[in-house]
């Protein structure tokens, strides 16, 4: 069913991009492929799908990971010496930003012969059998028994020629062991293994949106959903065509989103979302003021307890954004003035002191300097990753550096020169104001009224949102909070975040037509697993626009 | 005393052992002229200037170095330094000064529109442009097993910031921060005998053979677009695989190392370990010919680090933004600089024992260190704290500083280009290209 894409409830400024052309991996990216209208209006979803831009998206480390625990059983953490995925928009599943280097296809060979020495070595006779002896007939069936599962589909007749050549000619050198690890060895570093490859067939004259073929479809959402390869069953359907129809999709959907590997997405999808990747080695400090060690870490760990909690436990954006629980360990929980009588992590309500995912102890921790909170930082942080709204940077030639700290003073004190300074004030009566609302929480995280014996001051405002419901004073954290909770634009936000983390790019006009409709539902429903599962059905998620053949010729 | 290669020793070190003559390390003999080699260093954040600049200057070649360089002592007659060298072209294009700056550093273009956010919010890309080390290593890296190694301590983060090398526009080169890869990388099958060696290197090739003709069959069936990645990525197995052969006969007699323990890349009491070891790696790559360019980045300007080992508990990058009257902060700059010297002073050592032709390989290496601005508190973008150290012969005669009164640092990068016999006639981007720097090249 086609969900009706009127009437809007937001503006779409909020949601959108600005088409500045300044912003690479924007709709006005001039290195993306041309094929789709730079206007989409909305009646133009009604008439067919209008996928947004698929491109050619390399394995990230650990998609390929994965990948190779599954299908060969080896958890070596083979791409431990792969270079980190360039990040874009905060996400390191983008299309255009990663990509190979010299080092990264200098690892893949070690890292193929790795794991291929250590599965000839170890599990032979479960990932290429041969009680017959007849190793040549052995090999071809290894070839396309494993073939099948690292390229996600059956190979084709020429592929499956280069690799019983190879293992021919090491056959006719060599053992049987060996000729097998050799096959397997290319197979790891071919193409159609480290890319997710969505080839142009028959007849090879595109004309409008093309469905994905069951097994792209079911590479698709493996990767998403799971960041691994296809599972037999996964295959089975795709063999059987049983991908095709949005609910045979979202039945495998929905399956998969059960599976293991589905929670670490979405941890993994969180820890980028919120920027708390680097957050283990962090440093805080304050004169009489010990956190336990790996303070970071464990800060980590309690917010992912949190948002593991939030996304499959309560499952509401309003709780997300006004659950009054941290989740604390017992080295923690004394830090912030609870028993430590506990095991592993668990929920403790500060009922007074906690409004949801913005006053996580480790988002107002990764949001602060390291001998102060950073108001700048949390209000940039805002209205970016929750309400995805651009911020304007400061001019090149402001020195921006914080203040620093002055025992006689607060924070808001302090920065009191961004909101006189005429200059300053133009951006920042956007930021701080924002930030101020977060002074209730110092850089360890914990909630404070008071701050070199002065009372902390939390009141602020939220200014020029295109939202205009948010905007306005609010008196502190609570009502901060609250607004958010109950925000349109911090909806659409999420499920744009989602969004660009699964398409591995920002979201163009095109993507509207899948987009909207995701957005409206979740608006709807509030609820957080829906969002995945529902741009893993959307149109964007199984079609893709038309493409011209490398060269234009047929083969 | 030189010795040869194959009794490569580091004193100090403690971790090299000699080893016998291996079959496989000794196919070819030495090669007749010794090969050239450029090394990129970079520490972030600016310097403190009273420390740095030559002191007690009479003529560009009478001297004495400076709090920072006291510990090159020794070298002073191999190093030259660059005053009145700016970053013009970070007067163009997108980001904050600590991205403008390490992405002109080397590549003397500005920085391309992004996503990479700095401190304050500022975004940008990656620069637009290749940097001169590899653009050197296309003329003199040809023929060895690597192209060129980057290295870094503490630079493990995927942005502009952790990035000095480039491959082209936007195609930045991930460094490696963690010793055991580049020992894995470099000298993990140093020592196997020459029989096994051939072995392993028929193999790779049928392998690599069987994965480019795959890339063939893929290319066929995709659009231009998707098709242009495949064959970057294709060029790159394609140049692997051309390399293969090298590894084998790269002819250079050299020891192996003892494997290095697996360290925590950006782990604060492992810093000065790993720093030590990448330019003990680099100088044994060097002496085994297993590359000819690499580089170091000594961690990145905002990640805030702590030298505890020298008593400096300032956290980097505030402690560059200090007053110039605060003396405590300054101190701690000075001491970490002094650190990074003392570092540098033990590679060219490194390399001064290693025999070659007449001289040693430090007759043959260039080694160019820079920062991203000059002074940290007030993100300076000229009068650039450059210093070369080697000569490369005479082409670049040592013991002086020079002044070059506001020359934009393209200027540098083709006169580097031109030490190595690479005959562009510019470099960087166009508007700020103009010649080399006059003087510095004989």
């Amino acid at each position: 069913m086609r969900l009706p894409l009127a009437p809007l409830t937001v503006p779409l400024l909020g949601t959108w991009l600005v088409a500045s052309g300044c912003q690479k991996g924007s709709p006005d990216d001039a290195s993306g492929p041309k094929t789709e209208p730079a206007v989409i209006a909305f009646a133009d979803c009604q008439a067919g799908p209008v996928p947004g831009d698929a491109p050619l998206r390399l394995l990230t480390r650990r998609a390929y990971d994965n990948s190779v625990a599954d299908i060969l059983g080896d958890v070596g953490n083979a791409s431990a010496a792969f270079p980190p995925e360039n990040q874009l928009l905060g996400f390191n599943t983008s299309a255009e930003a990663h990509q190979a280097s010299p080092l990264l296809v200098s690892e893949m060979l070690s890292a193929a012969e790795g794991i291929a020495e250590r599965t000839v070595a170890t599990k032979l006779d479960q990932v290429a059998p041969c009680a017959s002896g007849a190793t040549m007939d052995c090999g071809a069936e290894f070839v396309r028994e494993i073939g099948r599962k690292l390229f996600r589909r059956p190979l084709v007749a020429a592929e499956e020629l280069v690799f019983l050549r190879l293992f021919t000619e090491a056959l006719e050198q060599n053992s049987y062991a060996n000729a097998i690890s050799v096959a397997l060895q290319a197979m790891l570093q071919a193409p159609q293994f480290l890319y997710r490859v969505e080839s142009i067939r028959p007849p090879l004259v595109e004309s409008g949106p093309q469905l994905l073929g069951p097994y792209e479809i079911a590479t698709r959402l493996s990767y998403f959903l799971t960041e691994s390869a296809p599972d037999d069953t996964l295959l089975e359907a795709a063999a059987q065509n049983a991908l095709g129809t949005r609910d045979e999709l979202e039945m495998q959907a929905r399956r998969l989103l059960q599976l293991p590997h589905a929670r670490s997405m979405v941890a993994n999808f969180h820890a980028q979302w919120l920027g708390t990747e680097e957050l283990g080695r962090v440093i805080r400090e304050q004169a009489g003021v010990t956190p336990p060690a790996n303070f970071g870490s464990l800060l980590q760990a309690s917010l992912a307890g949190y948002m593991d909690a939030a996304f499959w436990e309560k499952g509401t954006f309003e709780n997300l954004f006004s659950s009054d629980e941290i989740f604390l360990d017992a080295k923690l929980a004394p830090f912030f003035g609870h028993a430590a009588t506990r095991e592993g992590f668990s929920a403790v309500s500060e009922p007074t002191q906690r409004f949801g995912l913005l006053t996580q102890p480790a988002l107002m921790v990764a949001l602060a300097h390291p001998n102060q909170t950073a108001p700048v930082f949390r209000g940039v942080f805002l209205r970016q990753h929750f309400l995805c709204n651009e911020v304007p940077p400061p001019p090149p030639t402001v020195n921006a550096v914080a203040p620093e700290p002055d025992p006689k003073a607060t924070t808001r004190e302090r920065f009191r020169q961004h909101t006189e300074s005429p200059v300053c004030a133009s951006c920042h009566t956007l930021i701080d104001p924002v930030g101020f609302g977060f002074e209730n929480y110092d850089q360890f995280g914990r909630f404070r009224t008071e701050e070199n014996g002065l009372p902390v001051d939390a009141s602020g405002a939220l200014n020029d949102l295109p939202e205009t419901s948010l905007n306005g004073p609010f008196s502190g954290p609570a009502e901060l909070a609250q607004r958010i909770s109950q925000s349109t634009s911090a909806r659409d936000c999420l499920a744009t975040q989602w969004y660009r983390f699964a398409a591995g790019r920002a979201e163009t006009a095109a993507d509207r037509c899948s987009l909207r409709p995701i957005q409206a539902e979740f608006q709807a429903s509030g609820a957080l697993p829906e969002v995945p599962l529902k741009i893993a059905l959307s149109d964007a998620f199984r079609y893709r626009p038309p493409y011209v053949l490398n060269g234009g010729v047929k083969p | 005393m030189k010795l040869g290669r194959r009794h490569f020793l580091h004193g100090a070190a403690g971790t090299l052992v000699a080893l016998p003559m291996l079959d496989s390390l000794q196919v070819n003999a030495q090669p007749a002229a010794p090969p050239k080699r450029l090394v990129l260093m970079y520490t972030p954040n600016g310097t403190i200037q009273d420390a740095w600049w030559p002191k007690n200057v009479t003529s560009p070649t009478a001297f004495d170095l400076n709090t920072i360089h006291a510990p090159l002592e020794s070298h002073k007659s191999r190093l030259t330094f660059l005053g009145g060298v700016d970053l013009a072209v970070t007067g163009v294009g997108p980001g904050g000064p600590h991205q403008r700056g390490i992405g002109s550093l080397f590549t003397g273009r500005e920085l391309q529109v992004g996503q990479f956010l700095d401190g304050c919010g500022r975004a940008a890309g990656w620069a637009n442009g290749i940097s001169v080390d590899q653009r050197i290593a296309a003329e003199v890296g040809a023929s060895v097993p690597i192209k060129s190694l980057e290295l870094a301590a503490r630079s493990t983060q995927a942005d502009v910031q952790a990035r000095i090398s480039y491959a082209g526009p936007g195609s930045p080169l991930p460094p490696t921060n963690t010793p055991l890869e580049v020992y894995n990388r470099l000298f993990s099958r140093l020592d196997v005998p020459v029989n096994v060696a051939a072995q392993v290197i028929a193999r790779r090739k049928s392998v690599l053979d069987s994965v480019q003709q795959q890339y063939a069959i893929l290319k066929a069936q995709v659009s231009s677009h998707d098709a242009e990645k495949l064959e970057k990525h294709l060029s790159l197995v394609r140049d692997l695989e051309s390399r293969l052969s090298a590894s084998a006969g790269g002819g250079a007699i050299c020891a192996k190392p003892m494997p290095p323990l697996s360290q925590d890349p950006e782990g604060e009491p492992e810093m000065p370990e790993i720093v030590r070891l990448h330019f003990e790696f680099l100088a044994l790559a060097f002496a085994c010919d297993l590359t000819r360019v690499g580089s170091l980045q000594i961690s990145t300007a905002l990640n805030r680090i702590r030298y505890p080992w020298l008593g400096s508990l300032g956290n980097g990058h505030t402690l560059s933004h200090s007053g110039d009257s605060d003396t405590a902060a300054n101190t701690e700059i000075v001491t970490r600089h002094t650190w990074h010297s003392q570092m540098l002073a033990h590679f060219l050592d490194s390399l001064a024992a290693i025999a070659e032709g007449e001289g040693s390989a430090l007759d043959n290496t260039l080694l160019v260190w820079g920062s991203e601005v000059s002074k940290g508190n007030l993100h300076t973008l000229t009068n650039m704290p450059w210093v070369i150290a080697g000569t490369l012969g005479s082409r670049i005669p040592g013991g002086r500083y020079l002044q070059f009164n506001g020359a934009p640092h393209s200027q540098l990068l083709l006169s580097l280009l031109h030490a190595f016999d690479v005959a562009d006639n510019s470099f960087g981007h166009p508007d700020y290209a103009s010649g080399e720097l006059p003087g510095l090249l004989t």
